[in-house]
């Protein structure tokens, strides 16, 4: 190459270069709310996204030995030793999955699977935040905000509730960001409504409604003569949502019997995620009515070290049939400021778990913790009814993958968190120290 | 010529090392020029900030009678005013253990309206105590209601809350905060004229003090 056309070249890629900013930081179209969902406890992805049904390696499948298949839909047996049965793999040709997608499997164009998740831990706390962070714990603390508050940080500020975590790893970590993204975290949906909640036996609306009128003029009046009026002002931003907040309407919808008087297809009384149907139920109210942009729940049940492994897929089938109830209901549910269109339409389903359990059963019957992950989108900004990612077949460890920039290695969470953000026209290093963005994903 | 040159250089050293010291006359100290005064302004800068939850909740069992947690909830509750802790401990940003949720490590909305939940019923009961009933020690309102027709019978009686709860007097308060408050206290004692569990004046107090608990200067600090 000529020194002259190098130059040229340089020039124009200099000069694009502030375009490329430019095109990253474009805000995204308003309107899109998201879920975050955590299946707390770790995950046996043999079951559903990485399914294995041979022995092979250290892999032992799950068997009528180690299982019980019963009430699992999912479930076509087929011969792995002797009178002892498996099961078969789900495959449409595009997508395999175990037994444990249950309901879900009907939306299978709709999933994108992530599987050979390299998580580099076994502690619960630690992979938990890795996977809704990208960041391991550092002295027990996330040195990192979570993927809610980036994307309440960056699309929510201007929401009644932009971030609301039921026990999802929510954590606000920065000093760059709005402190109105700060989650606000409840250990049941139901506690929204009781926070809300006012009696009525001293003081009533009105009396409330002069209160916060006196408040928010003392905010605005401190405001003026303050050196950083800001945080008055946000006070009285506060105020000024209280009489929407406490006002009735608000508690009187989110209450339980609302709730599951609003949404009686979803699992109220499941054995395993009874809970987890209330935040789903709340997450679909509180978008209706466009409170918030995100809602992280946890759904829970799945760490089984011991005999409760027989139950593991069952747990999974609920914990899928929630999302797969959930997802339906956006589909029935209008945009609240988009006519025209459907919740699920500009809805995104992030789902994560803190690593995998173990390939080979263990002397209790259970399996324990592993460092290798799955995880799954469901959003129209994805490709669906693809799986991306892999892991050897002897170990269920994570396996390389091309195209990142230093070479083939395992995809990882920051890389899921990375490439999740930029969907939204969200520059990922804003809030991710690693992580590169896997387009092949985005749709 | 090198010796004659030798010479002289030896010549000038021995009539440079004769020669008497220069010597420094000492002279009275002086003071330095002045370049005009600065005053160090002192006033903080920092951004104020909202206060973890475990002080708005030291705060609120102290104000309201140093009580325990425990005695704070069987006082509130009752009414539909309040619950138990337990059903709180996320939303006040307390670990609830049960379910390994950590700490909140900041305040937020949630927690304010939590807050003002509790807020509210404390103020309601203390009203009943102090006022209503009349019951000694009094815990909040440290005064006899007595009559209130003008701002000079409202003013001593707010600045007796108002230095318990923003910990200075009223007259310091920046604005007409008193004159706003007479106002608040007029406007929701003419709001009580049905019979209820207090009077209209004693709600007119309750809700003076559930504004106090909630004002910017004791959420900030």
């Amino acid at each position: 190459m000529r020194r002259r056309d190098f130059l040229g070249m340089a020039g124009a890629a200099a000069a694009l270069w502030p375009l490329r900013s430019v095109m990253a930081a474009a805000p995204a179209a308003p309107g899109d709310f998201f879920v975050l969902i955590h299946a707390a406890g770790g995950w046996d992805v043999t079951l559903w996204a990485d399914p294995r049904n041979e022995k092979r390696g250290l892999v032992e499948p799950a068997s009528t030995e180690n299982m019980d298949p019963a009430a699992l839909v999912q479930w076509k047996p087929t011969k792995l030793d002797g009178d002892v049965d498996t099961f078969t793999i789900l495959d449409d040709g595009k997508l395999r999955m175990g037994p444990g997608i249950g309901a879900l499997w009907d939306m299978r164009d709709r999933l994108t699977v992530i599987n050979g998740l390299a998580m580099n831990t076994v502690s619960h706390p630690d992979g938990t935040m890795f996977s809704a962070t990208g960041r391991h714990l550092a002295g027990g603390r996330a040195p990192a905000s979570s993927v809610d508050v980036a994307l309440a940080n960056e699309l929510g500020a201007g929401q009644l509730l932009p971030a609301v975590s039921i026990n999802f790893p929510s954590s606000f970590v920065g000093d760059r960001l709005d402190r109105r993204a700060i989650p606000l975290r409840v250990a049941s949906a139901a506690t929204i409504a009781k926070s809300l909640s006012r009696s009525d036996a001293y003081l009533d609306a009105t009396d409330r409604g002069a209160i916060t009128a006196v408040l928010g003029e003392e905010a605005t009046d401190l405001a003026a003569r303050s050196t950083y009026p800001e945080t008055y002002e946000r006070i009285g931003a506060q105020l000024a949502a209280q009489p929407e907040l406490t006002g009735g309407t608000l508690e009187k919808a989110f209450t339980q019997k609302a709730l599951t008087d609003a949404y009686p297809s979803l699992p109220f009384k499941a054995r395993f995620q009874a809970a987890g149907a209330l935040s789903a139920a709340f997450a679909v109210e509180a978008m209706k009515r466009d409170l918030v942009r995100c809602v992280g729940f946890a759904l829970g049940g799945l760490d089984t070290h011991n005999a409760n492994y027989k139950q593991h897929a069952h747990v999974q089938q609920e914990l899928f049939g929630v999302i797969a109830e959930l997802v339906k209901l956006l589909d029935a549910t209008p945009h609240p400021t988009l006519t025209g269109r459907k919740l699920a339409d500009r809805t995104h389903i992030l789902v994560v778990s803190e690593f995998c359990r173990t390939p080979q059963i263990n002397l209790a019957g259970g399996r324990d913790h592993y460092p290798n992950n799955s995880a799954l989108v469901i959003s129209p900004k994805f490709k669906g009814g693809r799986s991306f990612g892999t892991t050897d077949v002897d170990q269920l460890l994570p396996a390389d993958v091309p195209g990142f920039s230093d070479g083939p290695r395992p995809i990882a969470p920051p890389d899921l968190l990375a490439t999740f953000l930029s969907a939204f026209a969200i520059e990922p290093r804003r809030y991710l120290r690693d992580g590169e963005v896997v387009t092949e994903l985005l749709a | 010529m090198r010796r004659a040159l030798a010479g002289r250089v030896v010549a000038a050293m021995l009539l440079a090392a004769c020669t008497h010291a220069t010597t420094i006359a000492p002279s009275a100290p002086q003071p330095l020029p002045a370049h005009g005064e600065s005053m160090i302004d002192t006033t903080p800068k920092e951004r104020r900030r909202m206060v973890p939850p475990e002080v708005y909740l030291r705060a609120y069992l102290t104000w309201f009678g140093g009580l325990a947690p425990l005695d704070v909830q069987a006082k509130a509750r009752g009414k539909n005013l309040f619950d138990a802790w337990d059903d709180y401990l996320a939303a006040l940003g307390l670990p609830d253990h049960r379910i390994d949720l950590p700490r909140a490590m900041q305040s937020n909305t949630l927690m304010l309206a939590t807050l003002g939940r509790l807020a509210e019923a404390l103020c309601a009961r203390a009203a009943e105590h102090d006022l209503h009933a009349r019951q000694k020690p009094r815990v909040v309102f440290d005064f006899d209601a007595g009559k209130i027709a003008t701002l000079d019978d409202f003013a001593p009686r707010f600045d007796v809350l108002h230095r318990t709860f923003l910990g200075y007097p009223a007259a310091l308060a920046p604005g007409t905060r008193v004159q706003r408050f007479f106002l608040l206290w007029q406007q929701v004692a003419a709001h009580h004229t049905k019979k209820s569990a207090l009077t209209a004046d004693e709600t007119a107090w309750a809700a003076v003090c559930t504004a106090l608990v909630q004002h910017p200067e004791t959420e900030l600090y």
